[in-house]
């Protein structure tokens, strides 16, 4: 169904990046993570069924589906955090590929009364880098400022992050996620609690990312900002009910099987 | 100045006078992470927990921070075990452990008898009866665990405020959650001395809760910590050596009235 639904966009075509940047480079050739027949579920709730994706080195990949989907365990699964119940994680780039994984939690999951400061949350970024009975030097240091500069965030180094707004939050995050310089970025909701001008900065800063070789990985359920950054998209509802580039998996059909009131992923489609 | 000098020609007192501080010190240390975990409730078990280490290392003779720090290992890694292996949450498993170890020692007791005078000391604690033996000992563990904190601080930082994104960077979450249970089991072993058991949560908890109020990072908390614990813990015992009360719960509502004072200090800022 590629290219299906052309005259039904939801979104204008004005919004829409070059088709240039819809092409998947070297996608499947550089495959660095994904699942396989992946099942997660928690207690008797089955979170994720039989779910298979991979996330390529230069993608800005967007993982969309309504609540419950399982979007996040897909990524706490990544992490390591949840077990997979059946299936498995793959790292394609040896083992130890799982300590070059960022992630950037929902911002309400974080406990903004802690007392650090932003340039505080920024270096434990760098916390694996500094590595085990070290002290961060120079050149963390250097990271963790070039990181807040990036984020538009290094002025407010000195604040304590609880007088933060949720736009400053979230490039707080990001400036950790920067300094980690890991390959591979998740992001859970980064655009939650966000303004409008602060949603554009954080998807070019993290469009730029994927350009420059990274694996970006970014749960949403905004699919509009979705269609016009990301060059990979996968439809979760459950199971994975489509799986490519926007103009593959942006069909009427597929938002329809993903978005309907129904959650038994009954609609399966191959994408 | 009588009044402060006086009660210093005591050996006793001085000796808890410097327990006291030395004590303030450690708690300010665990305490800062205790609280920032959200584990005042885990404190409040390791001291219940460490009972049966007390117990069996009096039966047989042996050093009672020795079978209380084994007893507060067991139950740290008991509590991790019987967590995993059940899929209960943690309160659950806390629950279960503690009190199945509160309840291992009181068996223990009954099958010793003459325990029961010092049971009492176990249990109210009294800073007028440090040797200089116990001193030593409370120096040696400040210093252990100040070492042991300070050299993994940055770890357990990322681990505490983001405990998925420290498992991505691959920091043994687990192990240092262990190792964190551990430390508060011997901090509680330590400050049994001072305040006993029912007591000793609150010279862990109280000082940090108030220094969390006041204190923008983490370094002045745990400074600010100490601070009022030390404060706190002086007074209380020039108090109760003039009032002429219990010791240890005298320290212990000086400690409650200072967190109230940084409560209404914050409300008005």
């Amino acid at each position: 169904m590629p290219g299906a639904g052309r005259g039904q966009e939801l979104v204008p075509s004005s919004f829409l990046i070059p088709p240039s940047q819809y092409q998947l480079p070297a996608r499947y050739a550089a495959r660095m993570l994904g699942v396989e027949n992946l099942t997660v579920r928690y207690g008797t709730h089955l979170a994720l069924e039989d779910a298979t994706v991979q996330f390529a080195p230069g993608t800005f990949s967007a993982v969309i589906g309504p609540n419950g989907a399982g979007k996040s365990t897909l990524l706490k699964t990544l992490v390591g955090l949840n077990a997979p119940t059946a299936g498995e994680v793959v790292f394609t780039e040896g083992g130890s590929a799982r300590d070059d994984v960022a992630y950037v939690p929902q911002q309400q999951t974080l406990d903004w009364a802690f007392p650090v400061t932003v340039w505080d949350v920024a270096m434990m970024g760098r916390t694996g880098r500094v590595g085990w009975l070290r002290w961060p030097g120079r050149t963390d240091r250097e990271r963790v400022a070039d990181a807040l500069r990036q984020t538009g965030v290094y002025k407010l180094r000195g604040r304590h992050i609880g007088a933060l707004s949720g736009g400053q939050r979230q490039r707080v995050l990001l400036a950790r996620m920067l300094a980690r310089d890991a390959r591979v970025l998740l992001l859970d909701e980064p655009l939650t609690g966000v303004d409008a001008a602060t949603q554009e900065q954080l998807m070019a800063l993290l469009r730029a990312q994927a350009d420059a070789g990274r694996a970006v990985v970014m749960v949403t359920h905004d699919l509009e900002q979705a269609r016009r950054w990301c060059d990979h998209l996968v439809l979760v509802n459950r199971r994975v009910v489509a799986d490519g580039t926007p103009a593959e998996v942006y069909t009427p059909h597929n938002i329809e099987a993903t978005f309907s009131s129904s959650h038994l992923g009954h609609t399966h489609a191959e994408a | 100045m009588h009044l402060l000098t006086d009660p210093l020609q005591f050996d006793f007192f001085v000796r808890a006078l410097l327990a006291v501080v030395l004590v303030s010190v450690l708690c300010a240390l665990v305490g800062a992470w205790v609280v920032l975990r959200g584990l005042s409730y885990i404190g409040d078990a390791m001291s219940h927990a460490v009972f049966p280490g007390i117990v069996g290392a009096f039966l047989a003779g042996g050093n009672l921070l020795v079978g209380a720090l084994v007893a507060a290992v067991l139950t740290a890694l008991g509590i991790g075990a019987v967590g995993q292996r059940s899929g209960l949450k943690q309160d659950s498993a806390i629950g279960i452990v503690f009190v199945g170890m509160f309840a291992l020692g009181v068996v223990m007791l009954s099958r010793a008898p003459t325990f029961t005078t010092d049971l009492s000391n176990f249990l109210i604690g009294n800073p007028l009866g440090v040797t200089p033996g116990d001193l030593w000992s409370a120096l040696g563990v400040t210093v252990l665990v100040g070492a042991l904190l300070t050299a993994v601080q940055k770890e357990l930082l990322l681990a505490s405020f983001d405990p998925t994104e420290a498992r991505a960077t691959g920091l043994p979450v687990r192990g240092l959650n262990n190792l964190l249970l551990i430390l508060i089991g011997l901090v509680v072993v330590l400050t049994v001395q001072l305040v006993g058991t029912t007591l000793s949560v609150s010279l862990l908890i109280t000082s940090s809760a108030a220094a969390r109020l006041l204190a923008r990072s983490l370094k002045k908390m745990i400074g600010l910590a100490a601070l009022l614990g030390t404060v706190g813990g002086v007074v209380g015992l020039y108090l109760s050596y003039f009032l002429n009360t219990a010791p240890g719960a005298t320290i212990v509502l000086v400690n409650t009235a200072i967190f109230l004072l940084a409560l209404t200090l914050r409300r008005r800022e």
